[in-house]
């Protein structure tokens, strides 16, 4: 937690008393719960823990990890992005088929354009038009769906030649002992989180997000920052279709069917507030983790895993509740 | 949208079918999610191939698009229509019931096709045409022991919950193995919801669960192959016997390359054609036993060269 957060308490620092304990406790509140977890479910499984599980969840965590961190971003300029699921679809599809056409090296090049351009049009919409952007990208999210299976025609693809492509090497690859999925999740998490913290486009999309009004007098092109926001999203959710479609070798047309809402799930447990102007990759990245270790822990311990549907409302609930009584120093509502 | 598109073809393609209805049978068929996977797309057009073939009927192609209430209401378009008979592929077993019973009263004769319907609606409906799920689990269930000389530990990953298919799979194959192989012990089961992605990410936590896995059944060839694939990750695939069900043409190259013990071939194209059939003995007054199903037959290496690459 080497940045710094955007919201800091308002109480004298320096002395350890009561209040300044706890309102550590609940600033980092996600972190301390995500520690508290994986300590009780070591207790149930003894594999938990264990090196080769850490790792299996945290790939398995990456392909929503990666889209997740370009949402924070739109999120903290102000806006949501609901089409990364049907986009995911979309581009898994596109390079998966396209492979076996044009070669990996074309194909990864042209799922990138075609999806980019997917997120200029969100970015059109929403940033010139200034179209609300939970229409705009719901709206997107169901044709992005039909041309998804309009292109395939209804059809799986798949890879032929599974064990003969450098294209393995996205989603089944290993760098000095670390899984590619992992890496590229890291890589993108790290440089985005520096691009919002230490430069000026940064803090233009914080500006933009907390308070639109402010920042277009202080001559922030508003319009420009919200697109931008859109293309670094789309470019995400890229990424992720280059893992996820080699991760499989094929791809169903519906593949990223929900995933819009696991990666908001993990934005919002990681304390990422939808009203913009706040929030940060590294909670972000926690809050994806936690998700993934839920469904790994539960799995581990014999349970269904869509226990962990109803587990992960459980703490989304609390997560929000708690910052919430932090901001207003109590647990229950100020006024009856 | 393409649901959308789908719909006002089928609009298109009902006028034009009732403007030159001069053909004996206009049978209508309401499809419960065409586009979504590859099997019902191939259904879809090895049925109006096959309605083309048979020269006599007219068809009238409707999609509910995996959605209850619409498809009801298409029983209903299709009722005051007037057709002949009425195939129907449930998107849920129960709740279609009520509409296949006013059907029934109105003096349509109904088929379901594919996936059956709860027991309190099958004396509404002349006869269902399917593949039977229970004998294909009951088949793999048989593969599985045969692969393992009677002994050995496996895990099970299902369909989506709820869907009759898997279940009666599932139930199939569980009774079967636990009677015919004791030897063998089902470790755990979880569901891969008909979906590679999922399946893979169950059958890595079961590799880190389980140091010893001697075998995998999947529901389907699609979730097998995602198995597969965890397995090739983890180095451990050379141990583990793979038996999936609906071989899909994934499956049907990882058992050539001797990756994939077997699985069960369905054809969409059988499927499709014997449904028709099915329709068209029952409107030609033929006695026509309630149930029909069609051949699933095992596939394994042995017999691999006998069966045509699947087109899904």
């Amino acid at each position: 937690m080497a940045f710094a957060e955007q919201s800091k308490s308002n109480l004298p620092a320096g002395k350890l008393s009561k209040a300044s304990v706890m309102s550590f406790l609940s600033a980092q509140g996600i972190l301390i719960f995500f520690l508290v977890g994986m300590f009780v479910f070591s207790f149930f499984s003894e594999q938990f823990l264990s090196q080769s599980n850490i790792m299996t969840v945290v790939r398995q965590a990456s392909i929503i990890g990666i889209i997740a961190v370009g949402v924070t971003v739109v999120i903290i300029g102000g806006n949501l992005d609901l089409s990364v699921g049907s986009m995911l679809s979309f581009s898994t599809v596109l390079v998966v088929d396209l492979h076996d056409k044009v070669g990996p090296t074309t194909a990864i090049l042209m799922m990138f354009a075609l999806t980019l351009m997917l997120g200029a049009v969100n970015g059109i919409l929403i940033g010139f038009l200034r179209l609300n952007s939970l229409i705009v990208t719901l709206a997107m999210l169901s044709a992005i769906q039909g041309f998804v299976l309009i292109y395939s025609g209804g059809q799986n693809v798949d890879i032929a030649n599974q064990d003969g492509t450098w294209f393995a090497f996205f989603g089944r690859g290993y760098l000095g002992g670390i899984a590619v999925p992992i890496l590229l999740f890291g890589l993108l998490a790290i440089l985005v989180q520096v691009v919002m913290s230490y430069t000026g486009y940064g803090r233009r999309i914080f500006a933009v997000g907390g308070n639109p009004m402010a920042a277009v007098y202080s001559g922030i092109r508003k319009n420009w920052c919200v697109f931008s926001t859109y293309l670094i999203s789309a470019f995400c959710v890229a990424c992720a279709a280059l893992v996820l479609g080699s991760r499989v070798m094929g791809s169903q047309n519906n593949v990223g069917q929900g995933y819009e809402l696991l990666v908001l799930a993990g934005i919002i447990l990681g304390g990422t507030s939808l009203l913009g102007g706040a929030g940060s990759i590294w909670k972000t990245v926690i809050g994806v983790l936690i998700l993934g270790f839920i469904q790994n822990g539960l799995l581990l311990m014999g349970y269904p895993y869509y226990i962990q549907w109803i587990v992960t409302w459980v703490i989304i609930i609390l997560a929000v509740w708690l910052d919430l009584a932090n901001k207003r120093k109590r647990l229950l509502t100020t006024h009856s | 949208m393409f649901k959308k598109t789908t719909l006002a073809a089928s609009i298109i393609m009902m006028s034009i079918t009732t403007a030159q209805a001069e053909g004996p049978y206009r049978i209508g068929i309401t499809q419960n999610n065409v586009g979504v996977d590859s099997y019902q797309t191939t259904y879809e057009s090895a049925f109006e191939a096959a309605a083309e073939e048979a020269g006599n009927v007219d068809i009238v192609v409707l999609d509910a698009g995996g959605d209850v209430a619409r498809q009801i209401g298409q029983m209903q378009d299709l009722i005051q229509q007037q057709v002949d008979a009425i195939i129907i592929w449930p998107t849920n077993g129960q709740a279609v019931i009520p509409a296949i019973r006013q059907a029934h009263q109105a003096g349509i004769p109904v088929v379901v096709t594919n996936s059956k319907i709860a027991e309190a609606g099958l004396e509404f409906i002349a006869a269902f045409s399917g593949p039977d799920n229970v004998q294909q689990g009951i088949a793999s269930a048989e593969m599985m022991c045969d692969a393992l000389g009677g002994e050995g530990q496996i895990v099970q990953i299902a369909g989506q919950p709820g869907y009759t298919t898997a279940m009666e799979r599932a139930t199939g194959f569980e009774v079967r193995l636990a009677e015919a192989c004791p030897g063998v012990e089902l470790l755990e089961t979880q569901p891969g919801n008909w979906n590679r992605e999922r399946a893979q990410r169950v059958m890595e936590d079961f590799l880190t669960k389980y140091d010893r896995i001697d075998g995998v059944y999947s529901g389907d060839d699609n979730m097998g192959v995602g198995a597969l694939n965890a397995a090739k990750g983890a180095d451990r695939a050379d141990e583990i016997i793979f038996i999936g069900a609906t071989n899909f043409a994934v499956g049907y190259d990882a058992i050539e390359r001797g990756e994939y013990y077997g699985s069960i071939y369905q054809s969409p194209v059988d499927d499709a054609e014997a449904a028709l059939q099915t329709a068209l003995d029952v409107l030609a007054g033929e006695e026509v036993p309630k149930m029909n199903f069609f051949e699933t037959p095992k596939i394994t290496a042995e017999n691999l060269s006998e069966f045509d690459r699947p087109v899904f």
